[in-house]
């Protein structure tokens, strides 16, 4: 009796197929935007400052950075509309559909390339690309990869520089405040789960709308975002100022805030609300798999 | 064997069918007619999976198309009448996509696209709409399914091409598999269609084999006119009349014919074949 939830063999087969597939609809969008992106924002800012301060300066680790994360803001709102945005399409879809591999080996395939492979990609490519730039002129000064090592460095180190700062601008209950907040904060799981939270709505829109589907998907997004806003504003609204107030009466209750891990509990409150938000968007796409039909 | 009972889907509203029940043996090319918009589509899509019954069932060999399920995906083709053009050679998408088919044999689709006179080499979105269609109906052919479903395969071909088509459908499928090819173009798919199904609005007005059919009616070539003849048209050389086969004799069915006469006699047609 054949598996007809998962096997191997054939998620293998099918994995490999839709990575191609993505590469034939999405790869030269992919290059484009990781490749040229950096190149072209070198060449802008030389010619710029060449003409207005007659010197060859390339763009700053800030400038690169920012262009950086809207390429991958970019990458993730296109490229799950360009893959599986066809999906909705009678031709495409009915092909999808009744290519023998199951339900679940499809998803998981889906997940993977759209919230793991294409981001990586992305950014692989992107930060190879500046640090050859970078190699190659030096007034760039530091690649994207040695900015964030030195920024993560000083971020770990901020703590124990504060302390040094103790009896010139900062007493040592400020010193040890400031280093515990950013130890606190300082957490890998407050970003990786944010790239499924982003590439998940994009995923779930270009397989949900027929048509418009990034526009769309902001608009849902605007909506939720602002539904969900007003229902929760009044009740962050009065924690604050139940907190503002203890401050007001007592400022020592704030240092015990952050001795009993304050921050630590905001960033796994936070880890919490995203994994069920991205939980409820796993489960939205795999109904819209499960259900779709042409 | 594919057993539908009591088959019901619309959209919205519009009923499109309702209490569909047959059965679609093993060996067989069904070719399913009707007008436009009686549901031809509808029941193939249901057929494979596409879409869900909204009343009744649909089992093909104890499995519900619409689970969906890899082994019977595996075993199974639809060929929509609207086909992708991927961006890629036709060769290269049989390579890709047939290991999907168990049954797939790639010498199999160069041969059939060697019949269907179609470059395998070249790339899909360079092709024409008929010779995609034909790419098409050559990885259909090679993936060796036993239940095959054809929705207008013959529209875009070209007339050397329908031949071919013909010639293909014959040679290469499977003797034990179940075929269903609707149309509008009887004639292209004439002497390979058997039994032959017509669907009208919501309903089966004829599921019967040639056989049965030239049993039960008469098909007259003669240039006499029949006084009781349930249609009659004129055509070069003579008439073609249908009138009920109350001799026993024998003669060809000319499937066009058939066609119109179920439809000026429905509930006459119905009486005889459900006897």
């Amino acid at each position: 009796m054949k598996n007809d939830i998962f096997n191997f063999r054939r998620f293998g087969k099918y994995f490999g197929t839709d990575i191609r597939t993505c590469w034939a609809n999405y790869g030269l969008s992919l290059l484009t935007l990781t490749l040229l992106t950096p190149v072209a924002l070198y060449v802008i800012v030389n010619a710029f400052n060449l003409i207005l301060e007659s010197s060859w300066d390339g763009p700053d680790l800030g400038l690169r950075f920012a262009v950086f994360c809207f390429a991958m803001v970019c990458l993730i709102v296109t490229m799950p509309v360009k893959c599986y945005g066809k999906l909705t399409e009678k031709q495409y879809g009915t092909f999808w559909l009744t290519l023998p591999a199951s339900k679940l080996e499809k998803f998981i395939s889906m997940i993977i390339i759209t919230c793991i492979i294409a981001p990586l990609a992305g950014i692989l490519l992107y930060i190879g690309a500046d640090a050859l730039i970078c190699a190659i002129d030096h007034t760039c000064g530091r690649n994207l990869v040695q900015g964030g090592i030195h920024f993560f460095q000083n971020w770990s180190e901020l703590g124990h520089m504060t302390l040094n700062l103790v009896d010139e601008t900062l007493t040592i209950e400020d010193a040890a405040l400031t280093k515990q907040l950013l130890e606190q904060i300082n957490s890998p799981m407050l970003y990786i789960d944010e790239i499924f939270g982003i590439t998940l709505p994009f995923l779930l829109g270009a397989i949900f709308f027929k048509s418009g589907k990034t526009v769309k998907t902001i608009l849902a997004l605007f909506v939720i975002s602002s539904v969900s806003s007003a229902i929760m504003a009044p009740v962050v609204e009065s924690w604050s100022h139940e907190l503002l107030a203890n401050i007001n009466n007592d400022p020592n209750v704030i240092l015990s805030m952050f001795n009993n891990g304050l921050f630590k509990n905001l960033v796994l409150l936070d880890t919490i609300s995203d994994t069920v938000i991205n939980t409820a968007m796993l489960v939205c796409i795999w109904l819209r798999i499960k259900t779709l039909k042409h | 064997m594919i057993t539908i009972k009591d088959l019901g889907f619309a959209y919205g509203e519009k009923a499109v069918l309702k209490n569909i029940t047959m059965n679609l043996e093993e060996g067989r090319i069904y070719g399913l007619l009707g007008e436009n918009g009686v549901g031809k589509t509808t029941l193939l899509t249901l057929l494979c999976g596409l879409k869900k019954p909204q009343r009744g069932s649909i089992d093909t060999d104890g499995r519900n198309p619409y689970d969906r399920q890899p082994s019977l995906l595996s075993d199974q083709y639809y060929l929509s009448d609207e086909v992708p053009a991927m961006n890629m050679k036709a060769a290269d998408y049989a390579k890709y996509y047939g290991k999907f088919w168990e049954g797939f044999d790639m010498d199999k689709f160069i041969e059939v696209m060697g019949v269907l006179e179609n470059d395998p080499q070249q790339k899909m979105n360079q092709m024409s709409f008929g010779q995609l269609k034909k790419t098409y109906i050559a990885f259909a052919l090679a993936c060796n399914t036993k239940y095959l479903f054809m929705d207008e395969p013959t529209n875009g071909l070209d007339i050397p091409s329908k031949a071919q088509f013909r010639k293909a459908i014959t040679k290469y499928t499977r003797e034990d598999s179940i075929i269903l090819i609707s149309t509008h173009q009887v004639r292209d798919l004439e002497n390979i269609i058997d039994p032959i199904i017509i669907l009208d609005r919501q309903d089966v007005l004829l599921n019967a084999t040639l056989e049965e059919i030239s049993q039960k009616l008469y098909f007259d070539y003669s240039s006499e006119r029949m006084e009781d003849a349930l249609y009659s048209e004129m055509v070069p050389g003579g008439n073609i009349q249908v009138c009920l086969n109350q001799s026993g004799e024998d003669s060809k069915v000319n499937i066009e014919a058939l066609f119109n006469t179920v439809h000026l006699h429905k509930e006459l047609i119905k009486g005889i074949f459900n006897k």
